[in-house]
């Protein structure tokens, strides 16, 4: 149904986009957490969790109670869920889809039975076509004779139909967990100095990256946390301008931080994790190009760490006819740079503020203004450049309308981009910009 | 004041670029007061004949009003853009053979390239620019000195004709550009002109130009940057305005009116010469006589009445004058094509009212049956050629269209172009996407419009689709829907206007490929040749004449009788006692609802009445209110009033109404003063004066010269309303007995030959107002055995087949399973031998691909082999491969499978599974298996004794929202026992628009109201039920799983979207919706 039609049934419907990545993460914690009921957990497509249960449930004293538990605790986390324990895998993923429960041993045909063809685990034209020919429920399949039924739609359907009965077996195989970028250190005896620390935690960086690059990875966010004797902690983040995995550089980031800890009683020991990890490809060493980059990522990342990484912008090409849109600044870290298009017209200043008035103008184009206290005399006027504002777009410094662009070279050697808004009915002149 | 002649402005005909109409840049033009103004599209002049109309409009209005006014004068031409240049070149052609060497450049380009562009480069343009003032138009920037090469080029070969275009362009550098371009003056030698380059005709225009820049581009509003236009400058602008941006250079200024001075051709030189159509050495004119007195021989063997021998003479005297006698032997020896070929033809169109195209066997109707009027048919002041129109079966028309172009050549021959404008569909669609609405609410508001609108969405349906009118944006959208609409977007070809000429048509206008194969078009629509006073010969497609041949080839086959338009049974009183009881479902035009609806209060008993009843129901005479009237007066219910002698030789025939588009002429004439040619100009050019909105002159001028004849007010401005609707929509009385013959011949057709009828009606299809599923329906409630698909007695089309008691039975053909190809069929046919025994028999012997045999299975079609549905789609599935393979068997061994017991399909199924596949069903009305779960709803079959309110559900089988009716939908309901009519009034159908506009199954409360024989239904409440259609598939599964109720039903094979259960009604029961 489309949204729009939705809308209409339900005014007051609330939507809200899907995000799959966030889910899919959430169901793989899920599933980390469903490996208490059993060693081998795993996804089941998008939305369902599948548990080898095998000799499990009599510890927690019998299926139903397994299940309520687990319903339980998933209600407290605020999960709505349906579970069913059955033989088959395809049993249990067809109950869990249509209620829930436990099927006892031996009771598969008798509760699959009754089910459409759907519950199969079939794809959708298997299923339609044996809807067609009036074999809709489960037990209608297993009246049909196999061959021809295999004949027309395939051996697929006898397997999911095997599996789910208990005559074809499925394993649940296990999954295997993210690697954990951490290392630490217990040190026998307490060190206070920066040196001794920095001394420490090189090492550390250099096992740590090891790990990084094994799984071909780059750290963009480093943490380093202190153990003091007196069982506090501080701890020292390090943010990285682009991913990278040279200890050397890593290192030097954390000088200042390191630095200004309080190591009190002295501190035993150290952690440090890459809390942020981003996919980093093998690299070439001494590639002359790749060094002028990782130059101006380490100045980004010195003076991020310092600043914030949002104060350090850059400026990219936006393409707009107004002035001020046709360029965006974003913090450096976060955006590749992208070259500006040659364009030669029309002519842009090499500074643009926000529009001042001007004063004592006399003249149109002005002959004599002041500006900035300053007073000027024109020498040439090039224009003028009509610039509308976007109509779609109500951008409040454009209301004044239309505006006409002038260049003033003036005698006292600035040239000034003037403008004025001749729709408004004003006779003001302002100033937006200083050319070279 | 500064004298300025703009000579290069962009109308809207270059789609998508342009943003004003032609007749807004004349009109400003006239209002800045230019000396001159060049239209100037891209490679094209499809919009200089609406500048011209508009122009001429304009001058009338002027003169009108008293003063001498300076109107600027139009310069027809071209902005040609090269291929292989980066300069454009301004053509202006000088005189007609330069306009004629423009035509043909493009023409040309036009060939050589695919539909809607054009391939021209410099070396064509020095071979034919002879002639034209060539305004280039150099790249911007300027910095690169290369195109100065092609400026030299050109200049060389064309010297003293070539100029360099200078247009101001407000980006700050307008005078450096300026000095830049006089520099390049002077070294090339071309002398600087001013042009404005102009994309519209004031800056208002400047955000649907951004609009338009988005739809060419593919972007949205947010995405286009800077390829908006930074300001409104490329507007239209008076001389001073120039003067002052070249002031500097007067001499630009200047010269732009000197070059106007130069093009001296104007559109009114266009002159062309109609083929002269001598055959044999035998002059036109007495080729024509010849054959009308053959004609006066055959069409009446017993020596015709002296008043046609008179009549004739008079008609071939003014035909010698005026020069028309070839027109006449074209269209003679077209239909004479036709003939020899048996493909039915009928003329109709203002000759119709000619005695000699009678003869020539051109139209039908004997001239004795209607009144004939000498001055409709050709006018010697009006100097104006007449038209014939030729309707001829759809199915071979273009045997016809090829055979023009056969014997013209292409280079003589083209049909005229249809201008496809913005409506309110696509006008939503595009500005909505560019605005940036999300496609769902696009398509919702477009989904709302019924039929072909022309107005921008109201409040109330932008909140329905879930916008809100307020917000800022969607009220630019809105405002910019308004603009777009009525603006064009592609040039596509007439339905079938030829224009033919003795030269070469290329030099009267270019010629570009059509996106059919074979076909080539001119640039102009039949308006802007109206206007040029060209010559068109219409070769329409009328599905009913493809409906009649078939009937009566099928009659020719079973009952061994020759039939002919000619020789059916003139006026049976049989057929008329079925057209009183509205019995007519399937008859030529009386078959809509309005037309039923009428018939019984006609009571039609002779053929006139079948005249009058064509030409009423029209939006002419309802506009005019001229319904009620007539048939008060033909009842006898109101007394014809007496209008004066003058007035009654007008309107006598009709009771004192005028119902046809010359006697709301002849009124004018008549009562309101006007010449004769004055009121043909008036009728003719209605499409003119609504686009300027100058009707109002010429409506103040009707009725005050009725009043001053002593004429009622209020029947003064009825007959203006009358001549208003039929400026589009109105039938002249020739052609309403034209088509008046062809309704009596399809009723006498359904009277005599219902099963045959019916038969060739389906086989016509598509075509007429119901669907076959109505057709079946309407032939066995007159008794008729139908058939049903069979792989073993079907071939592709329906079929005639005998009955013991010597009876016709209506076998249904293939043509019916949806998405079977004939091709299949033929196979089918070709391999049957003795019949196939099984479906594996058909797979190996016609070769039809598992896919073919599925929908066969699915549509019923193996039940003659005693296979039900399901038991045949099981055999279907079991055969995977496209081929058998030549050598094995089943599977190279195992050749007995066991035998599968499927469960049987109920009623309720085999019901939903033939709409599926047929889009009918012989077995029963879904409404029949729902009826239990109805208990409150009386059957349409009872209404008519039914009194007061009453609930009736139904399939939706049309639906009508005729433009004259104010708002009001009619709806007619089907279910098992018949059908009923349903009046929906415009605040009950606001109420429950999604229901009327959408839904396939309602149930509806209402009133009964009856007038005569004829009952509606009054809608109070409507109720859109259609989501139980979804559920007939599984009335009687007890037990059933409830699932989605889409997927227990089988969805259509582009199922997916289609989920939603009255999506799903949707794709089951179509309904036909007309506006």
């Amino acid at each position: 149904m489309p949204l729009a039609d939705a809308r209409a049934v339900c005014p007051s419907l609330s939507t809200r986009p899907a995000d799959l990545i966030r889910e899919g993460r959430a169901l793989e914690g899920l599933r980390r957490w469903a490996s208490r009921y059993g060693p081998h957990a795993a996804k089941d497509g998008t939305d369902g969790l599948i548990v080898d249960v095998s000799g499990v449930p009599h510890l927690f004293g019998g299926e139903v109670e397994l299940l309520a538990d687990l319903e339980a605790r998933l209600e407290r986390a605020g999960v709505s869920s349906k579970s069913a324990i059955a033989e088959t895998r395809g049993g249990a993923w067809a109950l869990a889809r249509r209620g829930g429960g436990v099927i006892p041993e031996g009771g598969l045909l008798s509760r699959l039975g009754p089910m459409p063809v759907s519950a199969l685990r079939i794809e959708g034209p298997v299923a339609q076509g044996l809807i067609r020919l009036g074999l809709h429920k489960i037990v209608d399949l297993t009246a049909v004779p196999r061959a021809p039924l295999a004949r027309r739609f395939g051996a697929d359907l006898l397997r999911r139909l095997d599996q789910a009965l208990g005559t074809q077996a499925e394993p649940v195989a296990a999954e295997v967990d993210a690697p954990h970028f951490g290392v630490r250190m217990t040190l026998p005896e307490p060190i206070g100095l920066t040196a001794d620390v920095m001394g420490v935690l090189d090492r550390l960086l250099v096992r740590l990256c090891d790990k990084l690059t094994s799984a071909q990875m780059g750290a963009r966010a480093v943490r380093l946390e202190l153990q003091r004797v007196d069982r506090s902690a501080a701890v020292v983040d390090v943010g990285l301008a682009r991913a990278m995995r040279d200890p050397v550089r890593i290192s030097a980031l954390f000088l200042k931080g390191v630095d200004e800890v309080d190591s009190g009683f002295g501190i035993d020991g150290l952690r440090l994790t890459a809390t942020v990890t981003e996919p980093l490809a093998p690299e070439q060493i001494g590639n002359a190009q790749a060094r002028a980059e990782d130059e101006l990522s380490d100045l980004i990342s010195r003076i991020g760490n310092r600043l914030g990484f949002d104060a350090v912008q850059r400026f990219l090409p936006a393409s707009s006819r107004i002035p001020e849109h046709s360029f965006l600044t974003v913090p450096a870290a976060y955006a590749a740079p992208e070259p500006f298009p040659p364009k030669r017209r029309p002519r842009r200043p090499i500074t643009l503020f926000p529009a001042e008035t001007l004063a004592q103008v006399s003249g149109s184009p002005p002959a004599r203004f002041s500006w900035r206290r300053m007073a000027f005399t024109t020498l040439r006027a090039h224009g003028p450049e009509r610039i509308t504002p976007e109509w779609w777009f109500d951008d409040p410094a454009w209301r004044s309308g239309v505006r006409d662009y002038w260049r003033i070279e003036t005698n006292e050697g600035p040239r000034l981009w003037l403008f004025r808004t001749p729709q408004s009915g004003s006779r003001d002149w302002y100033a937006q910009g200083v050319f070279l | 004041m500064t004298a300025y002649a703009e000579l290069c402005v962009t109308s809207n005909f270059t789609f998508l670029r342009g943003a004003s109409h032609p007749e807004e840049l004349v009109k400003r033009a006239t209002e800045l007061g230019l000396t001159a103004i060049a239209i100037t599209d891209r490679n094209s002049v499809a919009g200089v004949v609406r500048a011209f109309s508009a122009l001429k409009e304009l001058a009338r209005i002027a003169e009108e009003a008293g003063q001498g006014a300076a109107l600027p004068r139009l310069i027809p031409g071209a902005r040609l853009v090269l291929t292989d240049s980066k300069v454009e070149w301004v053509a202006l052609p000088t005189d007609l053979a330069a306009w004629s060497r423009l035509t043909r450049l493009l023409s040309l380009g036009k060939r050589r390239a695919e539909k809607g562009s054009c391939h021209i480069g410099l070396a064509d343009l020095e071979e034919w620019g002879r002639g034209m003032v060539l305004i280039a138009l150099p790249p911007d920037p300027l910095d690169a000195t290369s195109f100065e090469r092609d400026l030299r080029r050109i200049a060389a070969r064309f010297a003293g004709q070539c100029f360099l275009g200078a247009a101001p362009r407000y980006d700050g550098q307008d005078q450096e550009r300026l000095d830049r371009l006089a520099e390049i003056s002077q070294a090339t030698g071309l002398p600087k002109v001013a042009v404005g380059d102009v994309l519209m005709h004031r800056s208002s225009r400047r955000p649907l130009a951004d609009v338009l820049t988005c739809i060419r581009e593919g972007c949205t509003i947010d995405s286009i940057g800077d390829r908006r236009l930074a300001n409104g400058e490329h507007r239209l602008k008076s001389g001073e305005e120039l003067a002052r941006i070249f002031h500097r250079y007067p001499a630009a200024l200047r010269r732009t009116v000197e070059i106007a001075d130069r093009c001296a051709f104007r559109m009114d030189q266009l002159r062309y010469q109609y083929p002269d159509e001598a055959r044999d050495g035998e002059p036109a004119p007495t080729r024509l006589e010849r054959l009308a007195r053959e004609g006066l021989h055959w069409r009446y063997p017993g020596g015709p009445p002296p008043k046609i021998v008179s009549r004739v003479e008079k008609e071939l005297h003014l035909i010698a004058e005026v020069e028309y006698a070839p027109y006449f032997l074209t269209v003679y020896d077209i239909v004479s094509f036709a003939r020899s070929k048996g493909i039915l033809c009928q003329g109709r169109g203002s000759a119709a009212n000619s005695v000699v195209c009678y003869l020539l066997g051109i139209t039908e109707v004997p001239p004795e049956s209607i009144t004939l009027i000498f001055e409709r048919f050709i006018s010697k002041e009006r100097g104006e050629p007449p038209d014939i129109d030729v309707d001829f079966e759809h199915e071979r028309r273009e045997e016809v269209i090829q055979w023009i172009y056969e014997r013209y050549t292409r280079e003589r021959a083209g049909l005229t172009a249809v201008v496809i404008h913005f409506r309110s569909r696509a006008a939503i669609r595009e500005v909505g996407k560019v605005m940036g609405l999300s496609q769902d609410v696009i398509a919702r508001l477009a989904g709302q419009i019924w039929g072909w609108s022309s107005t921008a969405p109201g409040d109330d349906r932008l909140r329905e689709a879930g916008l809100s009118p307020e917000d800022n944006r969607v009220a630019l959208a809105v405002k910019l829907i308004g603009e777009i609409i009525g603006f064009p977007r592609h040039l596509s070809q007439h339905v079938g206007g030829f224009v033919i000429t003795q030269g070469r048509l290329d030099e009267l206008c270019p010629i570009e490929n059509a996106a059919m194969e074979d076909r080539t078009v001119i640039e102009w629509d039949k308006d802007d040749i109206d206007a040029l006073g060209l010559l068109k010969v219409d070769i329409l497609a009328l599905g009913m004449l493809s409906a009649i041949r078939k009937a009566f080839g099928l009659i020719e086959t079973h009952r061994q009788q020759q039939l002919t338009l000619a020789n059916i049974p003139p006026e049976d009183g049989r057929v008329y006692d079925m057209l009183c009881k509205a019995d007519a479902i399937g008859v030529f035009q009386v078959e809509s609802r309005a037309q039923l609806n009428f018939l019984p209060r006609m009571k039609p008993r002779k053929f006139y009445d079948l005249v009058c009843e064509v030409a009423i129901v029209r939006p002419g005479p309802i506009q005019g209110g001229m319904v009620h009237p007539f048939i008060n007066r033909r009842q006898g219910r109101e007394k014809v009033e007496d209008l004066g002698p003058a007035m009654m030789e007008v309107l006598g025939r009709t009771y004192g109404v005028p119902l046809f588009q010359e006697q709301a002429m002849q009124i004018a004439v008549v009562a309101a003063g006007f010449t004769p040619a004055e009121a043909d100009r008036l009728r003719r050019s209605l499409a003119t004066f609504k686009r300027m909105g100058t009707i109002g002159g010429f409506r103040d001028r009707f009725v005050g010269g009725m009043l001053e004849r002593g004429y009622d007010a209020e029947f003064a401005a009825r007959c203006f309303a009358q001549i208003e609707g039929f400026g589009s929509y109105g039938f002249p009385e020739s052609h309403a007995a034209s088509f008046a013959r062809l309704v009596y011949v399809s009723a006498w057709l359904k009277r005599h030959h219902q099963a045959i009828f019916t038969c060739a009606l389906l086989n016509a299809q598509p075509m007429g107002f119901y669907a076959p599923a109505q057709l079946v329906r309407d032939a066995r409630d007159h008794g008729v055995e139908v058939r049903p698909v069979s792989v073993n007695d079907s071939i592709w089309d329906c079929t005639i087949e005998p009955r013991a008691d010597g009876s016709h039975a209506l076998r249904l053909g293939f043509r019916q399973v949806k998405g079977m190809r004939e091709e299949d069929a033929i196979w089918i046919k070709a391999a049957r031998g003795n019949g196939y025994p099984d479906v594996e028999s058909v797979w190996r012997r016609a070769g039809l691909r598992p896919d073919a045999l599925d929908r066969l299975a699915e549509a019923d079609g193996f039940a003659g082999l005693g296979l039900s549905r399901r038991d045949a789609l099981w055999q279907v599935k079991a055969l995977k491969a496209p081929k058998p393979l030549p050598l094995f068997g089943l599977d190279g061994e195992g050749e007995h499978e066991p035998l599968v017991d499927l469960p049987r399909m109920t009623l309720g199924q085999e019901v939903i599974e033939d709409y599926l596949a047929l889009r009918l069903s012989l077995r029963a009305h879904p409404l029949e298996i729902l009826r239990p779960n109805l208990p409150e709803s009386l059957p349409a079959a009872s209404i008519l004794q039914a009194k007061g309110r009453i609930q009736l559900t139904g399939l939706v089988i049309t639906r009508q929202r005729p433009g004259t009716a104010s708002g009001v939908v009619f709806l007619t309901l089907e279910d098992e026992t018949g059908t009923a009519n349903v009046v929906v009034w415009k605040k009950v159908y606001e109420a429950f628009r999604a229901a009327v506009v959408a839904g396939r199954l309602l149930r509806v409360t209402g009133r009964i109201e009856r007038d005569g024989q004829v009952t509606h239904l009054i809608a109070e409440r409507i109720e859109d039920l259609s989501a139980r259609l979804s559920t007939i598939g599984h009335q009687l599964r007890i037990g059933a799983e409830t699932e989605r109720a889409g997927e227990t039903v089988r969805p259509t094979r582009t199922a997916g979207r289609a989920r939603h259960p009255r999506e799903q009604a949707k794709k089951l029961f179509p309904s036909r919706d007309f506006h």
